[in-house]
């Protein structure tokens, strides 16, 4: 079963350009990190929302905070990490920081270099600081708008999007107002 | 009275050996610690102290305490499995089922790309081990990508479970 994967033109000439690439391989890990992080607020999405150990009324922040900061952070992750792995840039604050100092694998070295940098550029500075402070806003609009507080035992309603009999889906559905709890 | 310089090539070789000793660890082990590092110590400051929300304390209260709470759960769980896949991959490497082609290529004569061989200065069997090595890392680090994902889903599940229990012992929830 590996044996396709190790011989594949896909793979081999995924190797031969991470090596040989700098910003390519910098690149590379900022997108699959990015991956995860759209994948994993999607999952945290669904399991706040069916997490009832979390109280009814937090729930829809909690949730609403799941969804915007997914979003906002796929896309501010790209823009930055991509622009910091700038073999320039790059070059620039090598010759800076390390211009003096010895190193066994000096290639090694500045492949990590950069994708360190990338990486906090995306995955702290953009996912930590910028994004919640866009996300918090985001979410507290998102919660106004489709998060309705629904009394629980209101049938048929769901008090989040993309659920199943969800208000917003409802609402998409009849194009007529939000039923009344 | 002459000042003391501060010497910045020894504050350099310190930053440089840092550097290449973290470096040791590949691409996903890094991408990982940096992730879970910022969501412990950032994300949850940046949640409580934004000034452009209306939100109620409590409510960012809660919101806050999931980061840490997600972040230690998540490193613990990626480094523990990703040790276990690397030892896999390692396994399957010395019994001789990892061949990629760009190696074959390079033992049958073909190229070799070309900072491989500016690192040994031109010895091609040197390169050729140091190939082999860089290319199976590589596949470390893609293999552990996906096995980070498929991990999101037990993981979360669980830091969901113990979340709410925390926040419940630190925020003291009053006004419900």
């Amino acid at each position: 079963m590996i044996k396709p994967i190790t011989q594949s033109k896909i793979l081999n000439n995924h190797l031969k350009r991470v090596i040989s690439d700098d910003a390519f391989a910098a690149k590379t890990i900022v997108v699959c990190s990015v991956l995860k992080d759209v994948f994993a607020y999607s999952v945290r999405y669904k399991t706040t929302m069916e997490n009832k150990k979390i109280p009814e009324k937090r729930r829809p922040f909690v949730a609403a905070m799941d969804l915007a900061s997914g979003i906002v952070t796929a896309i501010a992750q790209i823009a930055v990490g991509f622009s910091i792995a700038n073999p320039k840039l790059q070059n620039a604050l090598w010759n800076k920081m390390f211009k003096n100092a010895q190193f066994k694998h000096i290639g090694a070295a500045k492949k990590s270099f950069a994708t360190i940098l990338a990486l906090i550029g995306s995955g702290v500075i953009t996912e930590r600081v910028l994004v919640p402070l866009m996300a918090t806003p985001f979410a507290a609009f998102m919660e106004r708008k489709f998060f309705k507080h629904i009394p629980p035992d209101t049938p048929h309603f769901s008090n989040y999007p993309f659920e199943q009999n969800s208000v917003f889906k409802k609402f998409k559905q009849t194009k007529t107002s939000v039923p009344q709890a | 009275m002459k000042i003391p310089s501060v010497t910045p090539v020894k504050f350099n070789q310190r930053m440089a050996n840092s550097l290449e000793k973290f470096s040791e660890q590949g691409g996903e082990k890094i991408a990982n610690y940096i992730n879970a590092a910022g969501k412990f110590a950032i994300a949850p400051l940046m949640i409580l102290y934004n000034p452009f929300t209306n939100e109620s304390k409590e409510n960012k209260k809660w919101a806050a305490v999931k980061q840490p709470v997600e972040a230690v759960v998540t490193i613990a769980a990626q480094i523990m499995s990703l040790n276990l896949l690397y030892k896999g991959i390692d396994k399957l490497a010395e019994k001789g089922k990892l061949n990629f082609k760009l190696v074959q290529d390079a033992i049958k004569g073909g190229e070799i790309p070309k900072p491989i061989l500016d690192a040994v200065s031109g010895d091609r069997t040197k390169a050729i081990k140091n190939l082999q090595k860089t290319c199976l890392d590589i596949f470390k680090d893609r293999a552990g990508t996906v096995l980070t994902i498929a991990l999101f889903v037990p993981v979360l599940a669980i830091s969901n479970r113990v979340f709410p229990i925390i926040a419940d012992l630190l925020t003291k929830d009053n006004d419900d």
